[in-house]
């Protein structure tokens, strides 16, 4: 019976390309028993199959046609734990046909025989692949001995239902599998450490994972690391910093010091609490560098006060290169925060202040040393007429200068407008306007004052 | 400054193989432009060989509109100047080194060199002086604290302040707090140059004779909902002991629900005894990212420096709402809307015979459509109107993801840029395209031609048409002692692990 069984799986095998099956019913008025060609269930030392003698016995090409058989190696692709002849010793009321063959069924009907079987005799009341923790070694090797199955073999496995339940993926495998201690027989039977180094980057942390044996072979069950439900959270990235500090943090389950360098090149010390890459590690979660959901092209235009209050959230992810980009540009080289074109829109923009031209752009350095190349400045005597739209505009052009002071001074200097403006000569036209503190000037600064009132300084 | 430069370089070079920096980074960016520009040269006529225009004032016999001054034998006028070219060449160093044998310590220096290669009768912003150190400063890190010395910038909230001095900052990041102080010798704003340089002087103003001293502080608080920030910055000058600058500014960050936030901000002049910029700004972010809306007010008032007398003509501050909306309706699109208004504060100054609009707006959308993973259309459009000038144009464009790294785009415009000081209206095109090639290595290079065809349209005979094609290139090459390009250096890969 236990010969039919081993017979049957080299059958669902295969014995070789050239190789005939035998077909047991066909044969079931010439064998009185099973052990007559499967030996080896019987008696220790002796082929559990037959050799290709056996058969041209009778298929000598006369009594019967010739076949070419060709016996399955007694060492099968499997990973049972199993033994004809311990089996036999511990039931010898067991038969072969108790396994291999169903009730009331025909002398050599035999069969693979059932899981199930094996489960009633050993006491498992459970599906086979929900059987308890302590079960599975009962019937199986570990995978690291069960050294013939290949790696196609093992990616065939069948997924057990508890794999499926949610949050298994999160955590609850591994509290599975600690249950165990060192680690539950049960993830022995199908995984080696390999299969674990697919995410864990905390491998040699996890006493689990390195009570498993190491075995290549193992990482043949194709798994996927999946972003556990916290990472969804839009806010996430805002707060994973402080979330990443906590005590219950398990972000070096599947996180090296690679993913925090992704984006934080700035500040390296934010990784130092995460393993670094490694022999022994798996290569964990694959961080992409990408701006966060808030960095929006208003962000762009707004960002100072965020940049103000919490420079070391910026500086998580940019250097101080990255503010100079902009904030002091080289003139030289192609801006990158301006448009293309920008030259030509720059006097709109200008005027109106879009965005403070003096942050990035000495006004003397940058504005000026160009409009002088392009005749812009004012050279001569004003009144020259460049501001042609209104040919009184020098008497009127109070309203425009106190606006855009910023722009006059990117072509005009000091002196222009201290011909009419000072009280040492010229017209005397007083250019002070609403909310000017001649005190406070005074005080603070008192030099600027004299450039006009020499040292006749009015303190009102 | 050059000096300086030369002196940090000969220090590295002379630096001892035995102290050789156990890793290093240096990115260098090269770039190069071909340009030209065309402007405007003041000329002069006798009135009496002035002719009457169209409208029936003076113009040349040629045509041109000129200024005359009653009882002034001469007229003046401003004639098309000459097409002027540059090509500005610049090379940036950005170069962080560490592990000179004592842990935090790292040697940071970003340095430019840049010269312009086209006529010698004009010089492109920035390439004067030809080697310029933007920060070279030495830096011990730790944890709780951070010491900085040499030239560095300060991203101070009140402005980008560089010096040369020290600074120190302290921090317990498990309260959240921290502080910052700084003081040395400052550099003049926006510019890597001192005051006293030459370069910052190109029409011989009045101009400071010693560099202004610079000390500042900040401390700040943070947490998951709410952030707080307190800066000031004082610059004095040497040589007079008055102050050049005083300010103080308190920035403020609010997150009371999750993709909700409130930011605010305000700036004093000390010194002036004046209210500077101010903004307040609500902002809210759809859970699903495809939502995202801003409004705010803000006020805007320039600063100037008290050794100009600039800030004694009272520039006046301008008020303005604005609003911004990004919508990504279906994967792969998204559109951007913004929009503002402003209104300046009553200038005292008004004439009757200028008048001068004292409000403006602008608004503008963009799209993007992402076809494909390989093609991506954009397009555009911006109106503005205001005092001074007013601009609006269109903008488009198509990427293509070419694969192996290579990145093509085409890209045009149109643009009308009314003027309202000068009667100088123009109106451009330009169509252009970019190759980029980006290999996942050490280096990346691209290019960009672009034409621009320029008229300026004038009622009189000084308008003129004026295209040319731009060309720009740049090459980026990574430097290393680490192996990944990402960045990661080997010291980091080094660093201890942290007790579990």
């Amino acid at each position: 019976m236990i010969a039919a069984l081993l017979l049957l799986l080299v059958q669902a095998q295969g014995v070789g390309p050239d190789s005939v099956r035998f077909d047991h019913a066909k044969h079931a008025k010439l064998f009185p028993s099973c052990v007559g060609c499967h030996t080896g269930a019987a008696r220790a030392g002796a082929p559990l199959y037959p050799d290709s003698a056996a058969c041209a016995a009778c298929h000598d090409g006369t009594v019967e046609r010739r076949v070419h058989y060709v016996p399955p190696p007694d060492s099968l692709r499997t990973n049972l734990r199993f033994s004809h002849l311990a089996h036999q010793a511990r039931a010898p009321q067991a038969q072969c046909v108790t396994c291999h063959q169903e009730a009331d069924t025909d002398w050599m009907a035999v069969r693979l025989p059932v899981v199930r079987r094996c489960l009633d005799c050993h006491g498992i009341r459970t599906a086979h692949l929900e059987a308890p923790d302590t079960a599975c070694a009962t019937c199986h090797y570990p995978l690291a001995s069960a050294t013939r199955l290949t790696r196609s073999d093992i990616a065939g496995f069948p997924e057990p239902p508890s794999h499926r339940t949610q949050g298994f993926a999160d955590g609850a495998h591994g509290r599975l599998a600690e249950a165990g201690a060192p680690v539950a027989a049960s993830c022995a039977t199908c995984h080696s450490r390999n299969f674990c180094l697919e995410c864990h980057v905390d491998a040699p942390e996890r006493p689990a994972i390195q009570a498993l044996a190491e075995d290549p072979r193992g990482a043949a069950i194709a798994v996927t690391l999946h972003a556990p439900g916290s990472h969804a959270d839009p806010d996430f990235l805002r707060v994973h910093g402080a979330a990443s500090r906590l005590p219950a943090a398990t972000c070096a389950t599947c996180h090296t010091r690679q993913s925090c360098l992704t984006c934080h090149v700035a500040t390296p010390a934010v990784a130092q609490a995460l393993p670094a890459a490694g022999p022994g590690r798996g290569t964990g979660a694959i961080v992409t560098r990408r701006p966060p959901p808030w960095h929006t092209a208003a962000f762009t235009r707004h960002h100072a006060p965020t940049a103000a209050t919490a420079a070391q959230t910026c500086a998580g992810c940019h250097t101080r290169s990255d503010c100079l980009e902009c904030h002091r540009p080289d003139a030289a080289g192609a801006g990158a925060y301006h448009p293309a074109g920008f030259l030509a829109q720059h006097p709109a923009a200008a005027y109106a202040r879009e965005s403070s031209c003096n942050t990035c752009h000495n006004p003397g350095q940058f504005c000026v040393s160009c409009h002088k190349s392009a005749g812009l400045v004012a050279s001569g005597t004003l009144g020259a007429g460049y501001h042609d739209a209104n040919r009184f505009f020098l008497l009127g052009h109070g309203v425009a200068a106190r606006q855009s002071l910023e722009t006059c001074t990117s072509c005009h200097v000091e002196r222009d407008c201290l011909t009419c403006h000072s009280a040492l000569g010229g017209r005397r036209f007083d250019p002070h306007g609403p909310g000017f503190d001649a005190a406070r000037l005074l005080k603070k600064n008192p030099e600027v004052c004299t450039a006009c009132h020499g040292t006749a300084i009015p303190t009102q | 400054m050059t000096r300086a430069v030369l002196v940090l370089v000969l220090a590295l070079a002379a630096a001892p193989a035995g102290l050789g920096a156990q890793g290093y980074r240096l990115r260098l960016d090269l770039r190069g432009q071909a340009v030209s520009y065309r402007g405007v040269a003041l000329d002069s006529i006798l009135a009496s060989d002035t002719v009457s225009g169209v409208g029936g004032g003076p113009v040349t016999p040629d045509g041109i509109a000129a200024q005359c001054v009653p009882d002034e034998p001469y007229c003046s006028f401003f004639r098309p100047g000459p097409t002027q070219r540059s090509d500005p060449l610049s090379t940036t160093a950005d170069l962080t080194a560490w592990g000179f044998g004592i842990s935090g310590l790292s040697l940071h220096v970003l340095a430019r060199g840049g010269a312009d290669l086209g006529d010698a009768a004009v010089s492109w912003p920035g390439t004067t002086p030809a080697l310029q150190l933007l920060e070279g400063y030495a830096e011990y890190a730790q944890p709780r604290y951070l010491i900085r010395l040499g030239r560095q910038t300060q991203a101070a909230p009140i402005g980008f302040t560089g010096f040369d001095g020290a600074s120190a900052t302290a921090r317990d990041a498990r309260l959240g707090l921290e502080a910052t102080g700084y003081v040395g010798w400052g550099l003049a704003d926006a510019s890597a140059l001192p005051v006293t340089s030459a370069a910052l002087n190109p029409l011989d103003d009045f101009q400071p004779v010693e560099r202004q001293l610079v000390a500042g502080a900040a401390a700040g608080f943070r947490s998951a909902h709410f952030d707080l920030r307190w800066s000031y910055e004082r610059q004095v000058d040497r040589r007079s002991d008055y102050f050049v600058s005083e300010r103080t500014r308190v920035d403020a960050a609010l997150r009371p629900l999750p993709g909700w936030s409130v930011t605010a901000s305000g700036m004093y002049d000390l010194a002036q005894a004046l209210w500077g910029n101010v903004d307040l700004r609500l902002a809210w972010q759809a859970r699903s990212d495809r939502v995202d809306a801003s409004v705010g007010v803000s006020r805007y008032r320039p600063d100037f420096d008290l050794w100009t007398i600039w800030g004694a003509f009272s520039p006046t501050a301008y008020r303005s709402v604005d609003g911004s909306l990004d919508l990504v309706p279906w994967r792969g699109f998204s559109v951007h809307l913004t929009g503002q208004a402003y209104q300046y504060d009553p200038t005292g100054a008004d004439a009757p015979l200028v008048d001068v609009q004292s409000s403006g707006w602008r608004f503008g959308w963009d799209g993007s459509y992402a076809l494909s993973g390989r093609w991506t259309l954009d397009a555009g459009y911006h109106a503005e109107f205001g005092p001074g000038a007013s601009s609006r144009g269109f903008t488009g464009g198509a990427a293509y993801a070419a694969g192996g790294h290579v990145n093509l785009s085409a890209h045009a415009g149109t643009l009308d840029r009314p003027l309202e000081f000068r009667l100088d209206d123009a109106s451009v095109w330009m169509f252009g395209g970019t190759v980029d090639y980006r290999p996942a290595g050490r280096w990346s290079v691209s290019a960009d031609a672009t034409r621009y065809v320029e008229s300026r349209k004038r009622p009189d005979t000084a308008g003129f048409d004026w295209n040319q094609l731009r060309l720009s290139a740049r090459v980026s090459l990574f430097f290393g002692s680490e192996v990944r390009p990402g960045g990661v250096p080997a010291a980091v890969e080094s660093m201890p692990e942290a007790p579990r």
